[in-house]
């Protein structure tokens, strides 16, 4: 038997299919999140079952997460993304103690009891400025992609200082520093550092190790090394770490079979 | 001429209050047991604010004088023994908060902002009827306002001392609540016996008494009533003889009522921090329709005013008065020692099973000792925790229920069965 999890981000919908009883991976699909959220994730859904040759009626279990999920009705049960990336990474990372999540819209993190169950939690999502929408809106302001930005950014000896709390602003800063002809590389180094000072932050002192860096930006080359120096300690990065809410979702989808 | 303006501002008031708008928020399927008929008492308080309105247009125009209240540290009972009647003026709606803003700077607290609001607009009646406002120097934001709202209002401003430890800081309370004494004296030429405080000490007292037995319905396993309800048994005049006798009905009504389903398995839920004023009740109903019941509020408009009485038989009812309301464990006290004993008392008479910790916007005082509250129920009560900051702008329900929700995933996790 099979089970599904659906992470239904703000920037990306995700999908995994599981062996209900070895609990190997069987198949996973990510696609851009759009207007049309519902028929997205079906299609996706869809793709996904056909790829591994698995009838919907096969399934035992749906489990849906992210923001948008209570709008996908076909699934069987929803479950806060909070508990699902917690779940993912015990999975992926039995050891882990503490998860920084950032994706799109929001950054997240999770403090896991010995064990893996979550011991407490904080999110930001009034603000984009630690997210991954700040760096996009950069990478469209240095007209890269987000992969470019990265591969820029890796290249910067000394990263410019942003010191804007709102992306707003921090777009008006970094014009000014074009105007001053800074580099772009340093620039890119820049942002990359101020996101990962700002989730530093709201981690606090209460990280605790090993860290697991997972969510979209974690695939953005140079924020692996940012969010190392911003904590001051090392940070692991699971295979595709943007799949691990969804994950986490079939992993408790199989859970109830 | 004032009755017609007070017409339009009461039709105002009622509509911006969002639980008025809805209905009693208590019986919304989502908040409250699923299809429960509201109880009678909870009839009658759907009608607060215009029962307020009713009692006191004509006090109001017999010549009894109408002093507003900003804050639990003020008395009551000082303002009902000189013949007054005390209005909380405290703004819950976020229908208020942009008029303030022409003035008041964006990153402030919501009630601040919403109250200063009704001021601007002209559209809390309560204030517009007020002869006085009675305020006290508690928070910096308040404070400040206040400067503001003397423009328009008489304004009279305690100094609360805040060093609760500090041994001149209980004569210096007494001291300014007489210098109030007085000053309600002279305004409306009367004298404040000790007789008539004791009288106002009996009457409140007794509310204090019928509203802390309600609040105790909520220890039950399977309580009668829903946070959500038992937030709307509350009345902006304190001691109405109305109100009181429908505090008694419900204390008879409520142990038989019988919700479908029960509200036992629910999350319990001890909610901490800052006060919901009238309006302003959407995080309670964020917590009550993800699965949580509140058990217990331990802010303002919840048990914090309600865990002490004024000493019935001092020799000195002034001094009664003073020590019952200077012990209130306000974050503005500073250390505030009191809050985390009444939280830890509070956890386990109401068997929490986590705590919520709200802070409105830009409350520095309850955001820094958010930091205390989250270690009292992290590491010496072993319950998990949750610190919600917002204002009254329902933008972000959504986003609030999801946290609400992995807490009370959380909770289930603790509990055996889990993966």
């Amino acid at each position: 038997m099979h089970c599904l999890g659906i992470d239904a981000g703000s920037r990306a919908i995700k999908v995994v299919l599981l062996d209900a009883d070895s609990r190997e991976l069987v198949a996973w699909k990510v696609g851009d999140q759009g207007v049309r959220q519902v028929e997205l994730a079906t299609e996706l859904m869809d793709a996904v079952l056909e790829e591994a040759g698995v009838a919907r009626a096969g399934l035992n279990g749906i489990v849906a997460t992210g923001y948008g999920r209570d709008a996908l009705e076909f699934a069987d049960t929803t479950i806060t993304e909070i508990t699902c990336h917690a779940r993912g990474v015990r999975q992926l990372l039995p050891e882990a103690r503490t998860i920084v999540d950032i994706g799109g819209q929001d950054s997240k993190v999770l403090r896991l009891e010995a064990g893996g169950a979550v011991r407490d939690f904080s999110v930001n999502d009034r603000c984009a400025a630690g997210t991954g929408r700040f760096l996009e809106v950069v990478a469209g302001r240095l007209d890269a992609d987000l992969q470019d930005l990265g591969r820029l950014a890796a290249s910067s000896e000394t990263p410019s200082a942003i010191s804007s709390m709102c992306v707003v602003f921090a777009e008006t800063e970094i014009v000014g520093l074009l105007s001053a002809e800074e580099t772009v590389e340093n620039i890119a180094a820049g942002v990359q550092t101020s996101i990962a000072k700002r989730v530093a932050a709201m981690a606090g002192r209460r990280v605790v190790d090993p860290v697991v860096f997972t969510g979209g930006v974690a695939l953005v080359p140079g924020m692996q090394r940012a969010l190392e120096s911003a904590l001051g300690r090392e940070v692991g990065v699971p295979p595709t770490p943007q799949l691990t809410g969804a994950l986490g979702a079939a992993l408790l989808a199989a859970k109830g079979t | 001429m004032w009755e017609r303006g007070a017409e339009r501002h009461a039709r105002e008031y009622t509509t911006m209050s969002g639980c008025d708008r809805d209905g009693a928020c208590g019986s919304t399927p989502a908040a409250g047991g699923a299809g429960a008929p509201p109880f009678r008492a909870l009839e009658h308080f759907a009608g607060m604010v215009d029962h307020c309105l009713e009692f006191v247009r004509p006090a109001k125009e017999g010549g009894t004088p109408v002093v507003g209240i900003l804050c639990e540290f003020t008395p009551r009972e000082l303002i009902m023994a000189a013949g007054g009647i005390p209005v909380c003026l405290c703004g819950g709606s976020a229908e208020t908060i942009p008029a303030a803003e022409e003035v008041l700077p964006a990153n402030l607290c919501p009630l601040i902002k919403s109250t200063y609001g009704y001021s601007v607009m002209q559209a809390n009646p309560f204030l517009e009827l007020a002869d006085l406002l009675v305020a006290e120097s508690t928070c910096d934001g308040k404070k400040k306002m206040y400067e503001l709202l003397a423009e328009r209002h008489p304004m009279y401003v305690l100094e609360l001392p805040q060093k609760p430890g500090d041994p001149d800081a209980r004569a210096h309370w007494r001291r300014e609540l007489e210098k109030l004494v007085a000053q309600l004296e002279q305004r409306f030429a009367v004298r404040v016996t000790d007789e008539k405080l004791r009288g106002a000490i009996a009457q409140m007292n007794r509310e204090r008494h019928l509203r802390r037995e309600l609040a105790g319905l909520m220890k039950a396993d399977s309580p009668p009533l829903t946070g959500c309800e038992l937030l709307e048994l509350k009345s902006l005049i304190s001691c109405l003889p109305a109100d009181l006798a429908q505090y008694e009905r419900a204390l008879e009504e409520l142990p038989g009522r019988n919700l479908e389903p029960p509200l036992e398995g629910r999350v319990r839920v001890l909610l901490t921090g800052v006060p919901l004023p009238h309006g302003a009740e959407r995080v309670l109903q964020v917590i009550e329709s993800s699965g949580g019941l509140v058990v217990c509020q331990e802010n303002c408009t919840g048990i914090k005013p309600l865990v002490e009485d004024v000493d019935p038989d001092a020799p000195d009812p002034l001094q009664a008065i003073a020590d019952k309301y200077f012990h209130l464990p306000c974050s503005v006290m500073t250390p505030n020692a009191g809050r985390l004993d009444l939280l830890r008392c509070l956890a386990s008479e109401y068997r929490v099973d986590c705590i919520i910790d709200l802070i409105w916007q830009a409350c520095i005082t309850y955001d820094v000792e958010s930091h205390l509250v989250r270690r009292l129920a992290e590491e010496e009560l072993g319950l998990p925790y949750l610190r919600i900051e917002t204002d009254y702008s329902p933008s972000d329900s959504a986003r609030l229920g999801m946290r609400v929700q992995a807490l009370f995933e959380t909770v289930a996790s603790r509990t055996p069965a889990g993966d």
